[in-house]
C-alpha cells in the first residue's frame, strides 16, 4: 500500500512538472505535428519520431522525450483520418482501421467514424497508460534478477517472436530480417575486447551503424520510394456529419474497448511487435466475440473501435520494455530508446532504482498526449483534413530533404547520409520481397545485448550451456521461442492440434 | 516471389559463408589470457550459422517451386521498365541518390536542396502536351516551394539547432 501511495505521489509530481506554459506549448505543437505526420501517407510514426529527434537536441531531456511521446501518440491517432477518408492507412498501424472506417465514410458517416476513432484512441491510450504505470515498476524490479543467460534468451526471444508476428504468412522472412539486424549490429568495435569487427579500417564504422540514420532510411527513404511507385490515392469527400465522439459508443462497446486495450498493451510489451499487429489482433478478437459479426468489414463501429483502441494501447505498452529492459516494444519505441540514450537517460533494469521519477514522467507524457489528441479530435478535425490534399509530388521531396538533414544532424557526418541511403534502398528491396522491417530494427538494437551476454554467459560457465536452459526465466523464454518456431512447421503443428483436441475433445480451434 | 526467394537464399548463403570465414580469422586473443569463449568471432559465427540454415531453407523451398528457373528475357525486362510505377520508382531512386549521395557535401547545401526539390516537382508534375503557360506556372510553383524549403531548413538547422550544414 505504501509503495502504491509513493508511486501515486511520483505520478502527481510528474504531472505537476509538466503544467508549465513552456511544457504545455511543446505538448500542443508536437501532438499536432504528430497527427499531421500520421495523417500524411508516406510519413509514419517511426519516421516522425526519428526526424523530430533531430529537432530536440537542444531541449532539456524531459522536454525532448515529452515532444517525442506526443508525436508518437499523435501519429498513431492521426493515421486513422487517412484510413477512414482515403482507404489507405496513414501509418501501418491504421491498416485495420480501413476495413470498417472506409465503408462507414462511403455511407456518409465519415464524421461518426472519426469520432469513434477518437474515442477508441483515447480509451486505448488510457488503458495502456494504466498498465505502463503499474507494470513498468514491477517489471523493472523483476528485471534486476536478469543475468547474462536471461538477456541472451531475451534477445533471441525478441527476434523470433517479432519475426513471427510481423510476418505471419511466412515467418522465416521475419526471422531472416531479425538475424540480418543482429548481424548488422556486429559491425564496429565489440563490447568486451574492443576488437574492430567488419570495419576494414574505416573510422566511421568504429561505432557501428548509427540507429537513427538506419531507421530514417528503412522507414523514410523506403517509404518515399514506395509512395512514388504506387498510383496516387483518390481524395474522398469531406465529412458532413459530426466528428464529436459519443459517450454512448464507449458505453456500448466497453467490453470491446477493454479487451482491445489489453491486447494492445500485451502486443506492445512484446519486443518489436508494434501498433499494426496490435490493431489486427484486437480487430480479429473483436470479430470473434461480436454479436454483429456480419457487419465487420462493411462499416462496423465495433470493428473500428477495436482497431483504434488496439493500436493506441500499444504505444504505452511498447514503452514498458523500453524503460525496464532497454528493449523496444515497437519500431517508433526503438527510436525513442535511441533518443533517450542521446539525451543521457539510461533506461534498463536500474531505472526504478536510479530515476523512478522518469518512469512516471513518461506516464504523465502519455496522459498529456492523450488529452491533446482528444482536444484536437474534437476541435481541429476538419481544418486538419486539408493536409490530405497536398500532392505527393510536393510532399515526398520535402520528406526526403528532412531524411537527409535528419540523418546528418546527429553527428554532422556525411557518412550517416550514406548509411541512410544504403538502408533505404536495401530496406525497400527487402520490403518488396515481404521481409518486415520491425525485426530488422530490433536486431540492430539487440545485437550488442546478444553479443555481450552470450559470450559472458559462456565464459561464466566455462562453456557449459546448461544454465541457459535450466534457469526458471530462461525456461519460459526458450520454450516459447521453440514452440513459436515449431508451430510454423506444418506436420508439427498438425500433431500439436491433434494432441490439443485429444486433451480437450470439446474444443476446436477457431478459424479466425 | 519464388525467384526472388531463390536469389535471396543464395545471397544469404554467400553472406553467411563470408561471415563464417571472417569470424574464423578474427583473433582469439590468447596472448591476453582471454577466455577462448569470449573471442570476438563467436557471436558473428553463431549468427552466420543461423542465417546459413535460413538461406538453405529458402533455396530448397524455392527450387521445389521452380524458382531456380529465372527465365530472364529481354522482353520481360523491357516490360518491367515500361511499367509507369517502376519508372516513377527508378526516377525517384536516381533523384534521391544523386541529391543525397552526390550533391550534398559537394555543392552548398541550400543550392543542392533547391535543385533537388525543383527538379523533383518539375519532373513528376510534367505532363505531355502542357501549354507554355502551364509550364511556366509549374516551374514557378516548383521554384517557390524549393526556395521555401531550402531557406527554412538551412536556417532552422544552422541558426536554431547550430548544426554545420554539409
Amino acid at each position: 500500500m505504501g509503495i502504491l501511495i509513493d508511486n501515486l505521489g511520483l505520478f502527481l509530481q510528474a504531472i505537476g512538472g509538466f503544467i508549465t506554459p513552456w511544457a504545455l506549448f511543446h505538448i500542443a505543437w508536437s501532438t499536432l505535428l504528430g497527427i499531421v505526420i500520421g495523417a500524411l501517407p508516406g510519413l509514419t510514426a517511426t519516421m516522425g519520431v526519428a526526424l523530430i529527434t533531430t529537432l530536440t537536441y537542444k531541449l532539456k531531456p524531459d522536454l525532448a522525450i515529452l515532444v517525442l511521446m506526443c508525436v508518437y501518440v499523435g501519429a498513431i491517432y492521426g493515421g486513422s483520418r487517412t484510413a477512414i477518408l482515403l482507404n489507405i492507412p496513414g501509418t501501418p498501424a491504421n491498416a485495420a482501421t480501413t476495413l470498417d472506417g472506409f465503408p462507414l465514410a462511403k455511407q456518409g458517416l465519415a464524421g461518426r467514424a472519426m469520432g469513434v476513432a477518437t474515442s477508441g484512441s483515447v480509451m486505448g491510450s488510457i488503458i495502456g497508460m494504466f498498465f505502463l504505470a503499474t507494470l513498468a515498476p514491477l517489471l523493472g524490479n523483476y528485471a534486476l534478477k536478469f543475468q547474462s543467460y536471461e538477456f541472451f534468451w531475451l534477445a533471441i526471444f525478441g527476434i523470433v517472436i517479432s519475426g513471427h508476428l510481423t510476418s505471419l504468412d511466412d515467418p522465416i522472412k521475419g526471422w531472416i530480417a531479425g538475424f540480418l539486424g543482429l548481424m548488422t549490429a556486429m559491425v564496429g568495435q565489440e563490447g568486451i575486447h574492443a576488437y574492430e569487427r567488419f570495419t576494414y579500417g574505416t573510422t566511421e564504422l568504429l561505432g557501428g551503424f548509427a540507429l537513427i540514420p538506419a531507421m530514417v532510411g528503412a522507414f523514410g527513404l523506403a517509404e518515399v520510394l514506395s509512395v512514388m511507385r504506387n498510383p496516387p490515392a483518390e481524395m474522398a469527400k469531406n465529412p458532413q456529419d459530426s466528428v464529436i465522439p459519443r459517450l454512448a459508443d464507449i458505453m456500448k462497446y466497453k467490453r470491446t474497448i477493454v479487451r482491445s486495450g489489453l491486447i494492445g498493451t500485451v502486443i506492445g510489451i512484446i519486443p518489436g511487435v508494434g501498433e499494426d499487429i496490435g490493431a489486427w489482433v484486437s480487430y480479429a478478437a473483436a470479430r470473434r466475440k461480436s454479436k454483429e459479426r456480419e457487419k465487420f468489414g462493411k462499416g462496423s463501429i465495433e470493428g473500428l473501435m477495436a482497431a483504434e483502441t488496439g493500436n493506441n494501447a500499444v504505444v504505452p505498452g511498447a514503452i514498458i520494455p523500453v524503460l525496464t529492459l532497454a528493449i523496444p516494444g515497437s519500431a517508433p519505441a526503438a527510436v525513442l530508446l535511441a533518443a533517450m540514450f542521446i539525451h543521457g537517460i539510461r533506461p534498463g533494469p536500474m531505472i526504478m532504482v536510479e530515476s523512478p521519477l522518469f518512469v512516471y514522467q513518461v506516464v504523465a507524457m502519455v496522459f498529456f498526449a492523450t488529452i491533446a489528441i482528444l482536444i484536437y479530435g474534437i476541435a481541429l478535425t476538419r481544418p486538419l483534413l486539408k493536409v490530405l490534399a497536398i500532392p505527393r509530388t510536393r510532399l515526398m521531396p520535402v520528406v526526403f530533404v528532412l531524411c537527409v538533414i535528419g540523418s546528418y544532424a546527429i553527428t554532422s557526418r556525411v557518412f550517416d547520409i550514406w548509411v541512410m541511403i544504403g538502408f533505404g534502398l536495401f530496406g525497400y528491396i527487402l520490403r518488396e520481397m515481404k521481409y518486415p522491417m520491425a525485426p530488422l530494427v530490433l536486431g540492430i538494437i539487440l545485437g550488442d545485448l546478444l553479443d555481450k551476454n552470450m559470450r559472458r554467459g559462456l565464459v561464466l560457465t566455462d562453456g557449459d550451456i546448461t544454465p541457459f536452459f535450466t534457469r526458471p526465466i530462461c525456461i519460459v523464454l526458450w520454450v516459447i521461442t521453440l514452440v513459436s518456431i515449431l508451430m510454423t512447421i506444418e506436420p508439427v503443428r498438425h500433431a500439436l492440434q491433434r494432441l490439443f483436441q485429444k486433451v480437450w475433445p470439446g474444443r476446436r480451434h477457431s478459424a479466425d | 516471389m519464388k525467384k526472388a526467394d531463390y536469389l535471396t537464399g543464395l545471397a544469404l548463403i554467400l553472406l553467411s559463408i563470408y561471415v563464417l570465414a571472417e569470424s574464423w580469422r578474427m583473433p582469439r586473443l590468447e596472448h591476453l589470457q582471454a577466455h577462448p569463449l569470449s573471442a570476438p568471432g563467436i557471436v558473428p559465427a553463431f549468427l552466420a550459422v543461423v542465417l546459413l540454415i535460413f538461406g538453405l531453407i529458402l533455396v530448397g523451398r524455392s527450387v521445389k517451386a521452380g524458382g531456380h528457373r529465372l527465365g530472364l528475357s529481354r522482353k520481360g525486362i523491357r516490360n518491367t521498365l515500361a511499367d509507369p510505377g517502376n519508372r516513377r520508382l527508378l526516377l525517384t531512386a536516381v533523384l534521391t541518390v544523386v541529391y543525397a549521395g552526390v550533391l550534398v557535401g559537394r555543392i552548398p547545401y541550400g543550392l543542392a536542396t533547391w535543385l533537388f526539390i525543383f527538379v523533383f516537382v518539375a519532373v513528376f508534375e510534367w505532363r505531355r502536351g502542357m501549354s507554355s503557360r502551364e509550364w511556366k506556372r509549374l516551374g514557378l510553383a516548383a521554384a517557390i516551394l524549393a526556395i521555401i524549403v531550402a531557406v527554412s531548413i538551412s536556417y532552422a538547422f544552422e541558426r536554431l539547432f547550430l548544426v554545420t550544414l554539409p
